[in-house]
């Protein structure tokens, strides 16, 4: 009982359900705006967060995750314009039905889906997490090392491109983390001389340049989104009956599987989730003509997987403090902000946490229903808004928010500084998560190997004395021969098509 | 330029980035509170790694275009360079309304220049110059002073050439 002691504590003595509920409107409102994934959402509101207490702070970024997951269905399925890539999915079948006139249905099908699937993606963290984290208890600073260098190396494999670029933004994401005062020796590194950069380059200004700004960066350069016929303005969310809810309970718990899967896998996210739950859905309908023409199954299926990702995601980000995706890095970064290293310890020193944050998705969930219902007509209209005005206010808002941090210039400087590496990784086909990992874990990775060192005098052996040091960078090592492998073979595979099409 | 001859500048601008890395690496003052790794022992570690991956890369990039014949480089048709490099130039001019914004922000003050910025950026973008950009222009700089300032304390600049609105800085 004392966990729900904590949760209903955190939920009546601190301001953690109207964060909840705050997050989900701001996740719905910037997930319906296309360009701004679920991850910019939460980076525009990570500098609103400092002086927040952590449970609220916390709480704001995880709804804000929810509530986007749902947000980017309402373009995806009046325009066909996904608002983040996890409603591609969506958007296939969504937009049909608004072609038939089933806009408002669709929209419902979205919604109870998203909700459904959010509901036991919270129940699966819940169930998951403590577990998990309680095996870290056996780690020792080699373990924690190693523990580090997997999380890299794993992402760096599963991210979008080639495994190489993968791994050198997680190097270059160390390279920024050494930026500033050593924690051991007190020697500055790479300050030039500047007294801003003793305490290091805050990852939170790195996050927001390279996916915030990065993003302006790449909007400059694009037309005008496309805009909504004008019977969309008037659209009303039509809830299913219970009949077709009852249809939708296959692909619902299809979607929720698959979710629940890749939520906990490293790299994958909503968008994959989305995709796989769809094609699954189908796979296993009763009616599979009707995917592609407007299925209700079809929007059930992708909405309950990336909504059910939105707290599974949150598994191994909370046992071990090692995040699979864009926002869960930035839900991480916002723990470091507030002094919280995910883990064991997490559990054993601050379960009022843990369980507050529990019980402010609790609320997310339950209130993404009713706002989600009473939030459509003013999606509808920021939609609307001329793409020019929301980037001028997004640029303002990012600037205005950083400032708050430290009220100093050289923060705007230093986020335009990563938004311009940001718009370079882009172009040159680098992922970001690496890169924001290797600065997040920078500290993690860099305190145990030399506190390992220091145990033993500088003897390497530590790390392979270890078992679970040796167990996980085993994994590690395992993972990057797969994936070089896997570029090995696409390339040769890319190379036959390519040398077959000009022989012809 | 082919995607695997921009693969290769890519490995050399990280291999020069490496060894600057490392040769920065190589001045971080010793300390007699150094441990067996000492302040430099981690970058320079990193250093090798990022030469080691950028000689792959490169190494991969010129065997994958030996592999690929040459009628199949010759058939990769990129766009014209002016149609290519204008989102990059318009990129460039977005970091240069915000660089604009920040070296005004101290004399003009928070409010006339979010305002500025915002009228520049909404027209950079697209937008038309017209009563309805300049009401945005106007009225957005408030909302953003009303949120910031006045609801969140933070003291932003409050600029010299006119008297400071109060709460900023």
């Amino acid at each position: 009982m004392e966990p729900l002691g904590y949760a209903w504590s955190a939920l009546t003595t601190t301001p953690a359900a109207f964060a909840a509920m705050g997050g989900v409107v701001w996740g719905i409102l910037g997930g319906a705006l296309p360009g701004i994934s679920p991850s910019i959402a939460m980076a525009l509101l990570l500098p609103f967060t400092y002086t927040m207490d952590p449970i609220p702070a916390i709480v704001l970024l995880a709804a804000t995750y929810v509530g986007a997951e749902y947000g980017g269905s309402i373009p995806a399925i009046l325009i066909r314009t996904p608002g983040t890539n996890a409603a591609a999915a969506t958007s296939i079948d969504g937009y049909e039905m608004q072609k038939q006139g089933r806009g408002g249905e669709a929209l419902g099908i979205s919604l109870v889906s998203g909700v459904i699937g959010g509901m036991i993606g919270l129940f699966c963290l819940v169930l998951l997490t403590k577990p998990l984290a309680s095996v870290a208890l056996y780690f020792t600073p080699p373990a924690y090392f190693a523990l580090g260098v997997l999380g890299l190396s794993v992402i760096a494999s599963l991210s979008s491109g080639s495994l190489i670029k993968g791994l050198m933004a997680g190097v270059i994401g160390l390279m920024i983390a050494t930026v500033g005062t050593d924690p051991i020796s007190g020697v500055s590194r790479f300050t030039y001389g500047a007294p801003e950069l003793l305490g290091g380059i805050p990852f939170i200004l790195v996050m927001v340049g390279v996916f915030a700004v990065s993003e302006l960066l790449v909007q400059a350069g694009k037309p005008e989104y496309k805009r909504p016929k004008s019977e969309t303005r008037q659209m009303r969310i039509k809830l299913p009956s219970w009949a077709l809810l009852k249809r939708l309970r296959k692909p619902q718990a299809i979607g929720s599987g698959v979710g629940l899967f890749e939520g906990v896998m490293p790299g994958a996210g909503g968008s994959i989730a989305a995709f796989m739950a769809y094609n699954e859905a189908r796979r296993w309908s009763s009616n599979p003509d009707e995917f592609g023409k407007g299925s209700p199954e079809a929007i059930a299926a992708p909405e309950s997987a990336n909504n059910t990702v939105a707290g599974t995601a949150l598994v191994p980000m909370l046992s071990f403090g090692i995040p699979g995706s864009n926002s869960t890095a930035i839900l991480l970064g916002g723990l470091l902000i507030h002094g919280l290293q995910p883990g064991p310890l997490l559990f054993e020193e601050n379960p009022d946490f843990i369980y507050g944050l529990y019980g402010g998705l609790l609320v997310a969930n339950l209130s993404l229903f009713f706002i989600g219902m009473l939030i459509l007509t003013p999606a509808i209209w920021l939609v609307n808004r001329p793409k020019p005005y929301l980037m001028a206010a997004i640029f303002a808002l990012i600037f205005s928010g950083i400032y708050s941090i430290d009220n100093t210039l050289f923060d705007l400087y230093l986020v335009l500084f990563a938004g311009a590496i940001g718009y370079v990784m882009r172009l040159l086909g680098f992922p970001f998560l690496p890169l924001v990992l290797g600065l997040v874990l920078g500290y993690l990775i860099e305190s145990n190997y030399r506190r390992s060192l220091l145990l033993t005098g500088g003897d390497h052996s530590v790390f392979i004395n270890d078992g679970i040091s040796l167990g996980l960078l085993i994994t590690a090592l395992l993972f990057v021969v797969g994936s070089g492998l896997r570029d090995y073979f696409d390339a040769r595979k890319k190379k036959n098509a390519a040398n077959a099409d000009s022989a012809e | 330029m082919t995607y695997f001859t921009r693969d290769i500048w890519i490995g050399l601008v990280m291999l020069g980035v490496s060894i600057f890395y490392w040769l920065e690496a190589s001045k971080i003052r010793v300390s007699p509170l150094d441990d067996p790794v000492g302040a430099s022992g981690l970058p320079k570690s990193l250093a090798w790694a990022l030469g080691a991956l950028a000689i792959l890369l490169i190494i991969r990039a010129i065997s994958i275009s030996l592999m690929t014949s040459s009628e199949t480089v010759a058939k990769e048709d990129p766009q014209p360079l002016s149609e290519r490099i204008r989102p990059h130039l318009r990129a460039i001019g977005m970091l240069a309304l915000g660089v604009g914004y920040l070296l005004v922000v101290n004399t003009l003050g928070y409010v006339i220049s979010i305002g500025l910025l915002i009228f520049f950026v909404s027209l950079y973008i697209g937008a038309p110059l017209s009563q309805r950009t300049i009401l945005i222009a106007l009225i957005g700089p408030f909302g953003f002073y009303l949120l910031f300032v006045l609801f969140l304390g933070i003291p932003l600049p409050g600029g010299t050439i006119l008297p400071a609105l109060p709460g900023t800085g």
